[in-house]
């Protein structure tokens, strides 16, 4: 926890910096085993147990459990897949609830108590998640129109005359395959890189008032509260981040699954 | 279906953004090899112009179309 040592030496203020987000392996010198990689196993594990536990006694009078575990699934099946996908959606739903679940709980250990860490906020968990992502809509598009139709139908708007399309050509393919994974993953890392950053600098600057004189120790309260107000706006963020990612990855296998021109 | 106006969006976004992007990379690219400072900003402009233009095309020309898969109006 090298983020509590940085204030507590007694020297001036060091801010929270990028440092923060490197912690240290747990045992030894591995770096296969550190916090965040624990806190990813760990959201594997506790979403399998919640799931396979609220389904498997499944009533039709439902207990609490299966209740939460079925509003989950309801709201990825039916507001997530269904709506934007259309009758095939069926297919993708296993991946859209994984990769939903798999991000909220990421993401919201950043608050949880002692976890306090989103797994997100190193770039290359979101970076796999968009490989993922970007190989299953193109791989979908080109299992359905064949290779060459469908980059034809990237690069190729109808209708427009044909100077124009060394003008719209490089964008339309920028877009499918730099800028749809690119955005997806860093609009993920962005932020949870960043309301961690907050609550960094709220929670240790407070902190860092409360050892001041007594003048700052008076202010001392108000970073806290502002700390516990921005933890939830944080709560708000992360269960947003997650459904955008989510959202996303259904209208990129949407579009590709769409019959266009 | 709401999803496809919320997509129409998430698109538009993409496509303005890779537009600049595009077209300002290559403007800088040929600053960098030319020497000059102005073939960025003209290279943003047509970036962005052109994914306006590409924007129009996809979301604002057919009638029916806001959904990604507009092709209701094109030819069929």
């Amino acid at each position: 926890m090298r983020s509590f040592l940085l204030t507590g030496s007694g020297g001036g203020f060091v801010p929270p910096s990028t440092a923060d987000f490197n912690l240290p392996p747990i045992f030894g010198h591995n770096v296969y085993t550190t916090k965040p990689i624990a806190l990813v196993a760990l959201s594997v594990i506790l979403v399998s147990v919640f799931f396979i536990a609220a389904s498997r006694k499944a009533a039709v009078v439902p207990s609490k459990l299966q209740f939460a575990g079925e509003s989950i699934y309801a709201f990825v099946r039916n507001d997530l897949a269904r709506d934007v996908i259309g009758h095939e959606f069926m297919r993708f739903v296993p991946y859209l609830f994984t990769l939903f679940t798999f991000i909220l709980t990421n993401n919201i250990f950043g608050i949880v108590p002692l976890l306090q860490f989103p797994a997100m906020s190193h770039v290359s968990f979101p970076y796999v998640l968009a490989i993922f992502t970007f190989i299953i809509f193109h791989a979908v598009a080109i299992r359905k129109k064949g290779l060459l139709p469908y980059l034809k139908e990237i690069m190729f708007m109808p209708g427009v005359p044909k100077p124009v399309y060394i003008l719209l050509t490089p964008i339309e393919l920028a877009t499918f395959f730099i800028v749809r994974p690119l955005t997806l993953s860093l609009r993920l890392f962005a932020n949870m890189f960043a309301g961690h950053l907050l609550l960094l600098v709220f929670i240790l600057g407070g902190d860092h008032l409360l050892k001041g004189v007594i003048g700052l120790k008076l202010i001392s309260p108000f970073a806290f509260t502002f700390g516990i107000g921005l933890t939830f706006f944080e709560f708000m963020v992360q269960c947003l981040q997650a459904y955008i990612f989510t959202l996303l990855t259904a209208l990129y296998i949407a579009g590709a699954l769409a019959d266009e021109h | 279906m709401a999803g496809n106006e919320e997509g129409a969006l998430w698109s538009i976004m993409g496509y303005l953004l890779s537009g600049l992007l595009i077209w300002g990379g290559l403007g800088w690219a040929a600053d960098h090899w030319l020497g000059t400072h102005f073939f960025v900003l003209i290279g943003m402009l047509l970036g962005g112009g052109a994914s306006m233009y590409l924007v129009w095309l996809r979301f604002g020309r057919g009638s029916s179309g806001q959904s990604t898969g507009d092709g209701s109006s094109t030819n069929k």
